[in-house]
């Protein structure tokens, strides 16, 4: 088990290792004049001075050597445009947390909503369950979610109440840009449960439990349910960790400041160093989603084992 | 064997099951009547199709839920199971009186489950151990089944057993119920040639072991011979002819039985051509006239096209439903090859 865990993380460790580079490579070609806001005004020596400054005009073999010494050293740098001369952990330490708390709270709300409708709606298989979910996944993954991210803001603030801007301290204000960020996640996860437990419950073993005199409802929650888990469980810490990153759309409709649009931002401005930071943040949260997820897979089914397999007699 | 001929444990009469396929009404059982005496081994043999496993679900409700019983009684100790309909009236059936050991070890047990898991299961539901009891008997009826080791077993997984080990876990689990009836569905057909032997016997010993009354369903006819005590022979979701061993194998009277022996692989010599059955089984979407095995039957009568024939009763314990055995039918002899069944018994 160790020793898988510690394979998984030097190859991780490689991927990351090309991303960057690659990443690191791209961004610098980009057309000089991004990085000045008013390039055409600026004389020769200016430009060459601010670009010298931001190091740019070094070999780029020399450039990438630097960036991984710094990174070594636990150095993300500065912030080149988007903020200039802070430190990009502060930057992002000043974000993230609201972004990971309204993902984690939307995530739970998500499983919290899915798992419990995907398995009535298993359950009542074409019973009003099964209908009312159907039409709110189809609704969900059907309509643009810009569409109805408008009108949850304008019927849950007009109708509702809520406030509907966010404010750090006011809970009222989470309730909207929460319930909006998990539903997508919650029709993933209703209709994928779903139609795993469908799956599961046609199996044999299901026929042996009922034979054997176990009731419906037991052979759902004992014998189904952690079935049709194991195919779902692997995705979860991904999702997970893509939701705590926050939403652009969310966080610029309630004008959450998180770090949603941050990336976007960023590439946009051609702040390099910021870029850079944020795309290694982002590669670790998939690349340890996907580790945590096999992980998982292993904890919840016996058949799957990382050690050496022992045959079946 | 079937002494007690009084009072059988199981009684169905004049049975009729349905189902619905998408509006079209299948007729799988027609009038099927059948006595199970205490302590017996039955084995109900037919055709894929012939509704053996249907007709023995009913005794436990198992049928999908677009089937029903149209018509006809299943009466076990003075209950009309025929009648049942909620879950909570099967639950006193199911694993607690009649338990099954179904086809395919494979699949048939949950993968995330330690097998001891999946007895102690049964144990808990039918006989209300816990904890170290459970375990205790757990490892006993592993021990009962012939695996080794129950300790270390009991805490293994399915996958970490061969089919025909399965299998033996899915007879510890029915036994754990401890029920009177025990239903083997094809109990070796996906198994090993090598490993059906094995299973056979266990499940034959068990049997004697334990008092059971048993349903063995097989189109094996080779099992037949070996384990149960009266063969009934199903054609088209009716019964057509049922006796004892004996008298199934040695003097059949049905032409299906005969067409189904004829079959029988072993009766072949080397260089002629095995028997087969022509035609097809009739489509149980119609209704069907006279004697279902009609059309397939070279010798068959005017009469058998017209009315479905009676039960005529050869001896005590044997009849079949042929107009053939009407005193004013001609005399139609079974197929010569059938002689050489008494060879293949000794």
């Amino acid at each position: 088990m160790t020793k898988y865990i510690l394979k998984r993380l030097g190859t991780s460790l490689l991927t990351l290792l090309i991303i960057l580079t690659v990443v690191f490579i791209l961004v610098r070609q980009m057309p000089i004049e991004g990085y000045f806001d008013n390039f055409d005004k600026l004389d020769q020596a200016v430009i060459n001075a601010r670009l010298q400054q931001l190091g740019l005009r070094d070999p780029i073999l020399v450039q990438l050597k630097d960036f991984f010494v710094r990174l070594l050293h636990g150095d993300l740098g500065q912030s080149a445009r988007y903020s200039v001369g802070v430190p990009i952990t502060a930057i992002i330490a000043n974000k993230a947390p609201l972004s990971i708390r309204m993902g984690v709270i939307s995530m739970a709300l998500s499983l919290l909503l899915g798992i419990p409708l995907g398995a009535a709606m298993a359950r009542s298989k074409s019973g009003f369950w099964d209908k009312f979910g159907t039409v709110f996944i189809v609704f969900v993954s059907a309509v643009p979610s810009a569409v109805y991210y408008i009108y949850i803001q304008s019927f849950g603030s007009s109708l509702l109440g809520f406030p509907m801007l966010f404010s750090r301290d006011d809970w009222r204000t989470w309730i909207l840009p929460v319930f909006s960020m998990s539903l997508g996640n919650t029709a993933y996860y209703a209709m994928w449960l779903r139609r795993y437990m469908v799956d599961e419950m046609n199996k044999d073993y299901v026929r042996l439990a009922r034979a054997k005199g176990v009731k419906n409802s037991e052979i759902t929650m004992r014998h189904v349910f952690r079935n049709s888990f194991v195919p779902m469980i692997q995705y979860i810490p991904t999702s997970l960790l893509y939701t705590v990153s926050g939403s652009i759309y969310i966080e610029s409709l309630y004008s959450v400041p998180g770090m949603g649009g941050l990336l976007v931002d960023v590439i946009t401005r051609q702040d390099n160093p910021m870029v850079q930071a944020l795309v290694m943040i982002y590669s670790c949260i998939g690349i340890v989603g996907m580790i945590l997820g096999d992980l998982l897979m292993v904890v919840i089914d016996p058949r799957i084992s990382l050690k050496r397999k022992e045959s079946a007699r | 064997m079937t002494d007690n001929h009084e009072q059988p444990v199981l009684q169905v009469e004049h049975l009729d099951i349905k189902f619905n396929l998408r509006g079209k009404v299948l007729h799988a059982i027609r009038d099927v009547s059948l006595e199970l005496y205490e302590g017996e081994t039955l084995a109900i043999v037919g055709e894929s199709g012939s509704g053996k496993s249907v007709l023995t679900k009913a005794f436990m409700g198992l049928n999908d839920s677009n089937g029903w019983v149209d018509h006809g009684s299943i009466l076990y100790q003075g209950h009309d199971l025929a009648r049942y309909t909620t879950e909570k009236e099967w639950l006193t059936i199911r694993g607690r009186e009649i338990a099954m050991v179904l086809q395919d070890p494979m699949t048939s047990l949950n993968p995330l489950k330690t097998i001891g898991a999946q007895i102690e299961e049964a144990l808990r539901l039918h006989q209300g151990l816990r904890g170290a009891a459970a375990r205790q008997r757990t490892v006993e009826l592993l021990n009962d089944v012939g695996i080794t080791e129950p300790d270390r077993r009991r805490r293994q997984y399915p996958h970490e057993f061969s089919g025909g080990m399965r299998q033996r876990v899915i007879i510890a689990i029915a036994l754990a119920c401890r029920p009177r009836i025990l239903i083997c569905d094809e109990p070796t057909t996906a198994l090993d040639v090598t490993i059906q032997a094995q299973i056979i016997r266990l499940i034959y010993d068990l049997v004697h072991r334990l008092h059971l009354t048993a349903i063995y369903i097989t189109h094996d006819l080779g099992v037949v011979a070996n384990v149960a005590d009266r063969v009934a022979v199903m054609y088209a979701g009716d019964i057509v002819e049922i006796g004892t061993s004996r008298e199934v194998f040695y003097s059949p009277a049905h032409p299906y039985t005969w067409a189904l022996l004829s079959s029988l692989p072993q009766l072949g010599k080397k260089g002629e051509e095995l028997y087969t059955i022509r035609g097809t089984p009739p489509n149980l979407y119609h209704h069907i006239t006279g004697d279902a095995f009609a059309p397939r039957n070279p010798n068959a009568l005017k009469a058998d096209f017209i009315e479905r024939p009676p039960f005529f009763d050869i001896t005590p314990t044997h009849k079949a439903r042929t107009w053939l055995l009407d005193e004013r039918a001609p005399d139609i002899r079974p197929p010569q090859v059938l002689s050489r069944i008494q060879s293949l018994g000794q």
